[in-house]
């Protein structure tokens, strides 16, 4: 490899060279590296020597390095209106974007300053409103905004900040200063994904990186778990704070559950949440645990469907009043959204004056509200070079009035003037470029810095970095992760960081469990279960049908007379334990026994067929994705594995039952994998617990399932010995079997072996043992003295095992049924599935639906 | 005058409700001729938590929650109030021109101080609210009241009495998802309709205007004709007349709200100050019984 790298680096150094040498910004646009006269600006000196050095060939193998390194982690973005519907994995430019610590500073003191201001104006709005009664803030640009909440007016939270959590879009305009060109201040995200991007580039450079003196990020982190800490209610001793998401369909989902994790605090939707005598709580499994501070990344009007959006499915109902006591603090306080108007921005000098007596040190981008006569005018004579957009973030989307036609322009202006309040224009400006690595060379791209600040103590703290995105297109176009943006890494470079040093930042998933155990929701409890329990139902349905796959292909062993009738007992059962009927248990025609081949491949294929391991798979992975906080880097790594398998089993076509047989193997593979990091990787608290309680009775049910379609009626003596033989070699038993009773299989031993040895761990009484441990160690348990149902349950399927004669057992009645065994095992069923279902009533979430009371229409 | 008044609502479940969160604003606030002597709410089965507090708009609103249990959920309010007759004579073609008014509602910081607060807190009522959208249509309905240079309390009454005369009462015709350009088509609707149509008109040429919620007393049928929208909650709309304040018409009566008028609150439109919200967990369907009793203690 080594030879074969340093020959084509000597070839194509020179073209990479040239490659550089013909980066070329577009002229009177500000170049993040070069300066005006073309030069390397200093302090992208050594990083760009360093890529040289590397070669371009090396840079693409790092690129997709970092694809993988993201991809595995889960890193995504939930694109809206996707034909996929999927997770769109996250793109990171493998060139981050250098700043030098001196402007750095500067910027800081900027954003600190504006953070503060902005705090000041949310404070006011929601309080006295003197900005209004002095004529500095006008009635329209904030009674107008639908964000601006006025059942949220006088509702504060503790400490000297109003806002908790503030971002800010940057870029660099013509006059080379930074502009702040856009506030976030609901919900602001990105924060995760800036430090998701750093620990990629710092595993994938990590000489350039450690040479680089780049700031290091994690010290925001601490500021934002102590920012948490301090705004809960005075009465908290130890806050509890949790991570409110709309859910796993949300856009940045991914960052929720990152944060969640990185910063040890459960990750809760708005039904694991209850407001009751005047708190919130979580719904957990040891019951009602209390919730003093809310991280929210759930909007504004969707937080409480009682006072604001009452279609809302993502909030809780009441939580504004609790809030408004002061009895749970939310961050940032609902009703922040309306400082996200654009239309604050021409207004915002004139109140830095007021407050601070000076100017803002940022700019904001050049804004005209149209609820002013002379700026209306100025705006709907200049649509075509102005960008319109609503002062609501989310009502329209901006619209480019260079791109529009003469047609669009007066459509536009008719808009305008029939709501001017609700509309600005702002200056649609050339920001600055910065190299990015498009395939196989640096080109320049827009790029936009999204810096992030939390209130704790006195002041605000920024983040030392940011997340850059640069523009899908070269040239001048809006940068959106909605329209195909690629992120960047951001470089502090210098300066005197106290943090500093020269390490790889430290990975983040050690943190996990410990917390969880205490304070699982009853959610998330749930979604173990099944986790389980799909994992199971999904490695053991592939492990027959790789058993019948053999059997019919590889090696059918079509001299013995019993072949066929085996063979087709193995049909049935998988018919059965998949419980996709009829299938081969159509009664009207057997000709699919014959020609198994298409329902076969179906049963392994279709996704939308109920049963089929394809079905089971997509469950699997959705029950995973919606926990996927849990998952050390590991394990998640490996269920990213079976959803690649099963995005890839979609796209074959012409599949056969042989040519899929690589692909069985390989997924059989990566589900052992995922269940040897679960016994070996998870903490054995609570989730553990019901995640391997689903495993095992999902294994209990399918093995009673698989017996009885097979050994019930009693068959030739020749096709059971062959059915036998497949069974074990499905359940991995038939080495051990080999080994322990030493001659050919016969019933009773097979028996034994996979039913009442309590030694081995693929029989019927070793789940028994496991899940009576486990019921044992159930929380809310109620006394001692009595048993729980579910050791009741338990109790009997065992004691019904332990009574059980294995001749009896296998006694055979008229009819050439095997009466006792069909009952011991059918009872058996019933006390499991009776078990799942009364733990499903006891611990999980069944909650009512929730509706909106139809109100009266006043006559 | 003083009045009682019952006003009891009663939801029937078919299904076990276990969660039960409500804000009601069903007692009367004190406002310029109306004096609150007493107001009680009370809440079958118990409310575990209960607390009153005022609104945006100043209105009393009491947030309760049942966590509880059960099927039937009552909330009966009991209030007592005393209404001041407003004796001044009204004088129509006296004071501002509505095209003045509306000058200085957009111009609030311009007027000398005293003015000034009243008119940034009248402001807010011109423009659109959730529910009142003001259009083009709306505007030309508006239109032929709307004359040059008339006083502004003879435009909004000449615009009360063109509604009245224009719509038909008719209950079966709107529910509380009908949007106003359909009331507006079809000349139809109810008292919430009139009131959120009138101030449609009165915000689409810039004057403010606001949605009162409340009751009205049934007159005795003597010969004379019943006053609609008895034994039922009932709204009609105010508007901002500098020096003078806020100004109620009732455009489903055609009248000028005096002594007759319970008011509850106010708002943007019905969406601020709806009598009773809530969010229930379970409960699948339910019967809705609402009763209204409006007594006049005097004599």
């Amino acid at each position: 490899m080594s030879t074969l790298s340093q020959y084509s680096n000597t070839a194509e150094d020179s073209a990479w060279l040239k490659g550089v040498a013909g980066y070329t910004p577009e002229a009177n646009i500000v170049d993040e590296m070069l300066d005006s006269t073309g030069k390397v600006r200093p302090h992208w000196e050594y990083f760009i020597q360093a890529l040289q050095k590397l070669g371009h060939d090396e840079i693409r193998l790092r690129q997709n390095e970092i694809l993988k390194l993201l991809r595995e982690n889960g890193v995504t973005y939930n694109v809206y209106g996707d034909p996929d519907g999927s997770n769109r994995p996250w793109q990171l430019d493998p060139v981050p974007l250098l700043i030098e610590n001196d402007e750095w500073t500067n910027i800081e003191t900027g954003l600190l300053e504006r953070a503060e201001l902005l705090n000041l104006i949310l404070a006011d709005i929601y309080g006295p409103r003197e900005l209004i009664q002095k004529g500095l803030l006008p009635v329209d640009l904030l009674f107008s905004h639908s964000g601006f909440l006025r059942a949220c007016d006088k509702v504060k939270i503790p400490g000297k900040h109003q806002l908790v959590l503030y971002a800010a879009d940057l870029a660099r305009g013509p006059d080379n200063r930074m502009w702040v060109i856009g506030d976030r201040t609901q919900a602001p995200s990105g924060a995760g994904y800036a430090l998701e991007n750093r620990l990629a580039m710092s595993r994938v450079f990590p000489n350039i990186f450690r040479d680089s003196r780049v700031q290091r990020l994690d010290g925001f982190f601490q500021s934002l778990r102590n920012a948490l800490q301090q705004i809960a209610p005075q009465n908290a001793d130890t806050p509890r704070v949790v991570v409110l998401t709309p859910g796993p369909f949300n856009e940045t989902f991914f960052e929720h559950a990152y944060l969640a994790s990185h910063l040890g605090y459960p990750l809760v939707q708005g039904d694991d949440l209850t407001v009751r005598d005047g708190f919130v709580w979580l719904k957990s499994l040891n019951g009602l645990q209390r919730v003093d501070v809310i991280m929210r990344r759930v909007d504004d009007s969707f937080c409480d469907p009682l006072e604001l959006r009452e279609d809302s499915r993502l909030g809780v109902p009441g939580l504004l009043e609790v809030a408004r006591r002061g009895n749970v603090t939310i961050a940032n306080p609902l009703g922040s959204g309306v400082l996200e108007s654009p239309g604050l921005l021409p207004f915002l000098p004139k109140i830095a004056e007021h407050f601070f007596g000076k100017q803002l040190r940022l700019p904001s981008a050049a804004t005209w509200w149209c609820g002013q006569a002379k700026e209306l005018n100025y705006v709907l004579s200049n649509l075509h070079k102005l960008v319109i957009k609503h002062i609501c973030r989310g009502s329209m989307t901006s619209v480019f009035g260079h791109l529009l036609s003469q047609q669009q322009i007066i459509g536009l202006r008719d808009r305008i003037r029939s709501n001017p309040a609700l509309f600005v224009g702002q200056a649609h400006e050339s920001f600055s470029t910065a190299p990015s690595f498009v395939a196989g060379h640096l080109e320049p791209r827009q790029a936009l810095l999204r810096c992030f600040l939390v209130a704790q103590g006195q002041g605000y703290s920024l983040m030392p970095g940011s997340l850059t995105r640069s523009a899908a297109q070269q040239g001048n176009v809006p940068v959106s992760n909605q329209m195909g943006a690629i992120s960047k890494d951001t470089w502090v470079i210098g300066g005197q960081n106290p943090n500093q040093a020269n390490t790889i930042e430290t990975p983040h998933s050690k943190l996990l469990a410990s917390n969880y155990t205490s304070t699982l929701s009853s959610r998330v409890a749930e979604n173990l279960f099944w986790v389980g329990r799909y994992a199971e139902r999904t490695e053991g349905s592939i492990r027959l049908l790789r058993t019948t796959v053999k059997k019919l292909y590889i090696n059918p062993d079509i001299n013995n007379p019993y072949y066929k009738n085996s063979l087709y007992a193995v049909l049935r059962g998988l018919t059965n334990i998949t419980n996709t009927y009829p299938g081969f248990l159509n009664k009207e025609s057997d000709s699919l026994l014959k020609t198994p081949d298409s329902e076969l491949l179906s049963l392994m294929l279709d996704e939308e067929k109920v049963g089929s391991i394809a079905n089971n798979q997509r469950s699997l992975i959705q029950a995973g994705y919606s926990v996927r906080n849990l998952w050390s880097s590991d394990t998640w790594r490996v269920m990213d594995e079976i959803k690649c398998h099963l995005e890839r089993s979609q796209q074959l076509t012409e599949s056969t039952l042989w040519n899929i047989q690589e692909h069985m193997d390989r997924l059989i593979t990566a589900l052992s994998a995922f269940s040897g990091l679960i016994m070996e990787s998870m903490t054995r608290g609570n989730g553990w617990l019901f995640l391997d309680m689903g495993r095992r009775l999902e294994r209990a049910l399918l093995l009673i399932s698989l017996l009885r379609s097979g050994f019930s009626s009693a068959q030739a003596e020749g096709t059971e010995i062959l059915l036998m033989e497949s069974l074990l070699d499905t359940s991995d038993n038939l080495i051990c079997y080999r080994q322990h009773y030493r001659n050919s299989i016969e019933l009773p031993s097979f028996i034994e072996l996979l039913i009442l040895d309590k030694n081995n761990p693929r029989s019927l009484a070793y789940q028994f043992n496991r899940i009576q441990e486990h019921v044992s160690k159930m929380p809310r348990k109620q006394t001692n003295t009595q048993l729980s149902i579910e050791e009741r349950l338990i109790l009997e399927a065992n004691s019904l095992l332990d009574l059980t004669n294995l001749s009896d057992l296998i006694k055979v009645s008229d009819g050439n049924v095997r009466e006792k065994f069909d009952q011991t095992l059918s009872r058996l069923y019933y006390l499991l599935a009776t078990l799942s279902d009364t733990v499903t009533a006891t611990y999980f979430q069944h909650g009512q639906p929730q509706h909106s009371l139809v109100a009266v229409k006043p006559a | 005058m003083h009045y009682k008044v019952t006003h009891v609502t009663q939801y029937d479940y078919s299904d076990t409700v276990g969660l039960s969160y409500n804000e009601a604003r069903l007692m009367p606030r004190n406002c310029v001729n109306q004096q609150v002597i007493s107001s009680t709410l009370n809440v079958e089965p118990y409310a575990a938590d209960f607390r009153i507090r005022e609104d945006f708009f100043g209105n009393r609103v009491a947030y309760f929650s049942i966590q509880q249990p059960h099927h039937v959920f009552t909330v009966t309010a009991v209030s007592e109030v005393q209404l001041m007759e407003n004796t001044s004579q009204l004088d129509f073609y006296q004071g501002f021109a509505w095209e003045t008014v509306r000058e200085m509602l957009s111009q609030q910081h311009s007027h000398y101080l005293k003015q000034a607060s009243d008119l940034i807190e009248a402001r807010q009522y011109t423009l659109d609210s959730p529910l009142i959208e003001t259009s083009l249509q709306l505007a030309e309905y508006a239109k032929p009241s709307f004359t040059q240079g008339r006083s502004v309390t003879d435009t909004v009454n000449d615009l009360m009495q063109r509604i009245y005369r224009d719509f038909t009462f008719d209950p079966d015709f709107t529910t509380l998802a009908t949007p106003l350009a359909s009331v507006l088509e079809h000349r139809r609707g109810v008292c919430q309709d009139f009131a959120h149509l009138a101030i449609g008109c009165l915000r689409s040429q810039g004057l403010a205007a606001r949605y009162v919620s409340g009751y009205i007393e049934t007159l005795p049928p003597q010969g004379e004709e019943k006053l609609v929208g008895a034994d039922a909650s009932h709204a009609w709309f105010s508007v901002y007349i500098p020096e003078q304040g806020w100004l109620d018409f009732d455009p489903t009566n055609n009248i000028i709200p005096n002594t007759q008028h319970i008011t509850l609150g106010w708002g943007r439109d019905y969406g601020d100050i709806a009598p009773l919200k809530g969010v229930i967990f379970g409960g699948q369907n339910h019967e809705l019984e609402v009763s209204v009793q409006v007594e006049c203690l005097t004599n």
